[in-house]
């Protein structure tokens, strides 16, 4: 039976989610792809690309881009955490091994950083920072 | 028969050159090139419309390609051997009877940048090879 992808993602999920402090800059979670109404600081995490390298008979490794963004509605009164948040993932991730049943971990690490100000289509003064980066992911098939 | 995906190919070795049983496929291979040229001497003469070759020796050599495995360094230690062992190449192993196999000495290379290290090797010929018998 094949290994399962999407336990890759469960499983950065998981490494995200699990942090103490990470919680405490993004309380309200960390979600695949979007986050609950009503949630204001949160970690995004999505799937960017991702390519199956093959060798004879099967797969040989699973290569994924993920963006793992922190993102927050900006408050006049209040201080921005993302730059606190963008380093912890940072430190979360960045050459940290990931265990995932069915693969062997090979790599992780930030492609690139990313921080963005985003503007509501329809209302300018909701503002959201997004801070984070494309995360590479490579994880080989089998034990 | 049909047209097949290169997929499932294989490509198997053994040391002792004895072949058949003791052949052991190298893992982490994803790609391998046969060629089969014949030498072709230019006996071209006055008069002739067009060069006129006649057929030399024939040469065999090719290579193999696929990642660095840990748990697999067939090649490199194929490549200090000092006898050839019996390479067999399999283009699909779910028609496991066309294949080409033969004696052959092998040498091996490995890049390594940070991407996931890659593996090759190249053959040639060390005594008769077989190839497929079509219908």
């Amino acid at each position: 039976m094949p290994p399962d992808t999407s336990a890759i993602d469960a499983a950065l999920l998981d490494r995200l989610g699990a942090d103490a402090l990470l919680k405490t800059l993004a309380p309200h979670g960390v979600w695949f792809d979007e986050a609950p109404a009503g949630a204001i600081k949160f970690v995004i995490v999505s799937l960017v690309d991702a390519v199956d390298v093959d060798q004879h008979g099967g797969h040989a490794y699973e290569d994924l881009l993920y963006a793992v963004e922190y993102r927050e509605l900006k408050q006049a009164e209040a201080q921005s955490k993302a730059r606190q948040a963008a380093q912890r993932i940072r430190e979360l991730l960045d050459d940290q091994p990931l265990t995932v049943t069915g693969y062997t971990w090979m790599a992780t690490y930030r492609e690139r950083p990313e921080r963005h100000t985003e503007v509501d289509d329809l209302d300018a003064s909701i503002k959201w920072n997004r801070r984070g980066g494309q995360y590479r992911v490579q994880m080989a098939v089998g034990t | 028969m049909a047209i097949k995906t290169g997929r499932y190919g294989k490509v198997s070795y053994d040391p002792t050159g004895a072949g058949g049983v003791t052949l052991v496929q190298i893992i982490s291979l994803n790609a391998w090139k046969l060629s089969v040229k014949t030498d072709k001497e230019d006996v071209t003469c006055y008069g002739d419309t067009n060069k006129v070759y006649v057929p030399g020796m024939k040469d065999i050599a090719g290579s193999v390609s696929g990642f660095w495995n840990s748990n697999e360094t067939t090649l490199f230690e194929a490549a200090d051997a000092p006898t050839p062992g019996m390479l067999e190449l399999m283009p699909n192993d779910t028609e496991n009877t066309f294949k080409w196999s033969g004696l052959a000495y092998i040498d091996a290379d490995i890049d390594s940048s940070l991407s996931a290290p890659k593996v090759s090797g190249t053959f040639a010929a060390a005594g008769p090879w077989t190839g497929p018998v079509g219908p």
